[in-house]
């Protein structure tokens, strides 16, 4: 059906594709991996249209093909469901489900009640995993609600070649499940299917064969059946990993942070204890609350409920008084929240800190103190004044837990950041959690990546729907009880 | 829920609610404000804001903003008296207006050409745009004068069946603004003005809609400045300067989003009699005129401000 050869890609000087091979046949899903930074994302974007490939050929059921806009590529039948959305969120379901591509007669008079009766027939595909009607204005849905009328609307253009690209970021698991029921019968239809996920566990549920990117190329194909998750994490990084514990056991000191019946309208009745150089783990399906308790610590959202640093009530009114008592919050969300693009990386270590540095700031001890840090988390940069947006992202998350160890935390509170990263910076990233577990800071750690938890973590919370379903450790701290308890199955689960 | 929706799908009903209040304060202030004679006045008056303010409507929801309108307002104005004299017969005046429209269309299309193609700032680019169409306007006519034929001056101020000529212009303007509503073209525009990134990567010619919002601008420019002329029946080359701040108040005034992707023209519109209304009841109430402006200045800032100031009021940041 689609056939990709030696794509090459440059941004600049970037060569995020340097030889980018991909063939999909009709009624085959094809899942596509490779780690951060690997080109898979460059390659799918080629694919739809969305970037145009500097050299190499694309070609649908044996066609040379160009596609110079995502327009040209639908028109040829290959249509991608974003990650980033791709909805325009102050119109209706119906309106975004056809937009581009809407019913009228010679582009006026619109088709509105057929092309609402459409979105409701596609709607009932999801049904009951779903409650959005074809009037509601996007804006209003769930982030899970608003995924699916992405794969609705690529779904209305009745695509030879659809691309999923992390389609079940957002979904759970019913939803999930009622995705891959589709994608099945898609595929029986005759479409060509591609598949991004960083879940491999679904990846084997769906997917025939994949293929794997390296650094800009594609290294390999395999069959799903002959091949195994550790062959193609092997194949994704080049050398064979086996899933390692990471944690070091280091003594629990002093209690640090005791919160008591926590409540927002996010969560109902949170009780956790935290002792310095302890890492406590925050599990569950994304979306549970764990972000929403993070920043109810930090005081960036109010509360109910009781909490209290080495035994002495606090109440944080904002993220300053937080600092203050030397908490620090590392969030998921680099970009918006994290860091300041545009600025230096000098800039950006020392945002929270500068105020220690006298007026006028004291620049030359302000910048060894950055190199320090820049030093001991082995931040790969040109030089301290070159601006955040130019490192890569694992490299860019050093800078936003960089700026916060300036200030020397007691409690660090750390929203998925590991989120993005490739492999290699993930490995630092751990080391780096156990140097200052045995500098006695206490951590809370909310990651979406399972055995990120497992490889940690002395004992994990479970959040489901607002509340602790599980706090695990020692030998239930395994994979099972934390599925089972992130699902909501409340009975013990044999270890 | 569904009384939010009914509010985002009317976002005029507080501008229609405002208009009345002023309406009945100024009834009851002048005491002929009803009678054909008054009415007509305050249409004639009225109507070049009104288009020119649907012209920015357009433009604002399609995420832009065009602050060069009243500068090709003068620019036409000068092209019109410059063609028309007191003894220009049809054909003479219908060519002007054909060049007038053109000339709105260039000036509308060079804005859109910076702002969609080069990917300019709208902000900064049509600031700067608005010298160049005053530097012609002041070109083709460095002084104010010229004269228009009677016979048109008369014309625009005729009321057929009793109704003021400008209501048949606004039928005519809202009739167009359904069709569009009703196209293909108007989902492009408010998902363009919305989400512009959501609305390229769904297949839209997002560049293509941004530029036809300024050419719209400026044919819509240059039909207001007919109504000018031959409101006022001569030129003057800064005449239309003062109309871009009004023009913006009013699609502000009418709910329309200054970030874009909701509003209409609807609304607009009577953001435009809103103003005009407040006008008379300035000079009513007998203070410098100047005061307009500050009023003007202040519901602009005060429809940015809105969204923060209702979060802080409810107590939350």
């Amino acid at each position: 059906m689609l056939e990709a050869r030696n794509i090459v890609k440059h941004y600049g000087a970037v060569k995020a594709l340097v030889d980018g091979h991909l063939s999909v046949a009709a009624g085959e899903v094809v899942a596509l991996l490779g780690a951060n930074g690997s080109g898979k994302s460059t390659l799918g974007k080629v694919v739809t249209g969305v970037v145009s490939p500097t050299s190499g050929e694309l070609r649908i059921n044996g066609k040379p093909v160009t596609f110079p806009s995502p327009y040209a590529a639908r028109k040829a039948g290959v249509t991608a469901v974003y990650q980033e959305l791709s909805l325009v969120p102050d119109m209706s379901v119906t309106e975004n489900i056809f937009l581009g591509h809407e019913l009228s007669r010679g582009g006026f008079q619109l088709q509105r009640e057929t092309m609402r009766q459409e979105a409701e027939r596609l709607l009932d595909l999801f049904r009951p995993t779903i409650s959005a009607t074809p009037d509601d204005l996007i804006l209003d849905l769930s982030p899970s609600e608003r995924q699916i009328i992405e794969i609705l609307k690529a779904l209305s253009q009745q695509p030879r070649l659809l691309i999923l690209d992390e389609a079940t970021a957002s979904l759970d698991s019913q939803q999930v499940d009622r995705l891959f029921e589709l994608v099945e019968r898609w595929k029986l239809a005759g479409m060509a299917i591609i598949v991004v996920s960083h879940r491999m566990d679904e990846l084997f549920r769906i997917a025939e064969r994949a293929v794997v990117l390296r650094n800009g190329a594609t290294v390999g194909s395999a069959l799903m059946s002959e091949t195994s998750e550790e062959d193609l994490v092997t194949m994704m990084i080049g050398e064979a990993v086996t899933p390692q514990r990471y944690a070091s056991e280091g003594e629990a000191g002093e209690l640090r942070l005791s919160v008591k019946g926590l409540r927002t309208d996010l969560l109902g009745g949170i009780d956790l204890e935290l002792r310095d150089g302890e890492l406590l783990g925050l599990g569950g399906l994304q979306g549970q609350g764990q972000e929403a308790l993070l920043l109810a610590l930090f005081g960036a959202i109010p509360f109910e409920g009781e909490m209290a640093l080495q035994g002495k009530p606090v109440s944080f009114h904002h993220p300053k008084d937080a600092m203050e008592q030397g908490v620090a919050y590392v969030p998921g969300d680099r970009g918006n929240e994290g860091l300041v693009m545009i600025r230096s990386i000098l800039e950006n270590l020392q945002l929270p800190s500068w105020r220690r540095y006298g007026v006028p700031i004291s620049q030359s001890k302000a910048r060894e103190d950055a190199l320090e840090v820049a030093q001991d988390l082995s931040l790969k940069m040109e030089s301290l004044d070159a601006p955040v947006s130019s490192l890569s992202g694992g490299n860019a998350q050093k800078v936003v837990i960089g700026k916060w160890l300036l200030r020397e935390p007691k409690l660090l509170l750390l929203n998925d950041p590991t989120k993005g990263v490739d492999v290699g910076s993930k490995g630092e990233f751990y080391t780096l959690l156990n140097e200052l577990r045995q500098k006695g800071t206490a951590i809370l750690f909310y990651s979406s990546d399972d055995e990120e938890l497992l490889g940690l973590c002395d004992r994990v919370l479970v959040l489901n729907g607002g509340v602790v379903t599980a706090a695990l450790e020692g030998k239930d701290l395994n994979r099972s009880s934390l599925v089972a308890a992130s699902m909501g199955v409340s009975e013990e689960v044999p270890a | 829920m569904t009384w939010r929706r009914f509010l985002r799908q009317n976002p005029y009903l507080f501008a229609l609610l405002l208009l009345i209040g002023l309406i009945a304060i100024n009834a009851s202030i002048q005491s002929n404000f009803f009678s054909l004679r008054a009415i007509n006045g305050n249409f004639r008056v009225l109507l070049p804001l009104m288009i020119l303010a649907v012209g920015q409507s357009l433009v604002i929801i399609g995420g832009g903003i065009d602050l060069s309108v009243g500068a090709m307002v003068s620019l036409v104005n000068a092209i019109l008296v410059t063609l028309i004299v007191p003894e220009s017969g049809a054909g003479g005046v219908v060519l002007a207006l054909l060049v007038g429209c053109s000339a709105g269309m260039l000036a509308g299309a060079f804005n859109g050409l910076c702002v969609a193609y080069l990917r300019l700032q709208p902000i900064v680019t049509t600031y700067a745009t608005s010298f160049i169409f005053s530097g012609l306007a002041l070109l083709i006519l460095p002084r104010p004068g010229g004269q228009l034929p009677r016979a048109l001056t008369r014309f625009y101020r005729s009321t057929p069946l009793e109704i003021p000529l400008g209501v048949y212009v606004i039928i005519v303007l809202l009739l167009l603004w359904a069709l569009v509503r009703s196209s293909r073209f108007g989902q492009y525009l408010f998902a363009t003005g919305s989400n512009a990134d959501a609305a390229y990567t769904s297949g839209i010619p997002t560049a293509l809609v941004k530029f036809s919002t300024y050419v719209g601008a400026g044919l819509l420019s240059a039909f207001a400045a007919f109504a000018l002329t031959l409101g006022i029946g001569s030129g003057n080359p800064r005449i239309g300067d003062a109309m871009t701040l009004d023009s913006i108040v009013a699609v502000v005034l009418g709910g329309t989003r200054l970030s874009g992707g909701q509003g209409g023209i609807a609304g607009t519109i009577i953001g435009v009699a809103i103003l005009g209304i407040i006008r008379s009841l300035i000079s009513f109430a007998n203070v410098p005129t100047w005061y307009q402006t500050l009023v003007n200045a202040t519901i602009i800032v005060l429809a940015l401000a809105g969204p923060g100031l209702w979060r802080l009021i409810r107590g939350r940041v």
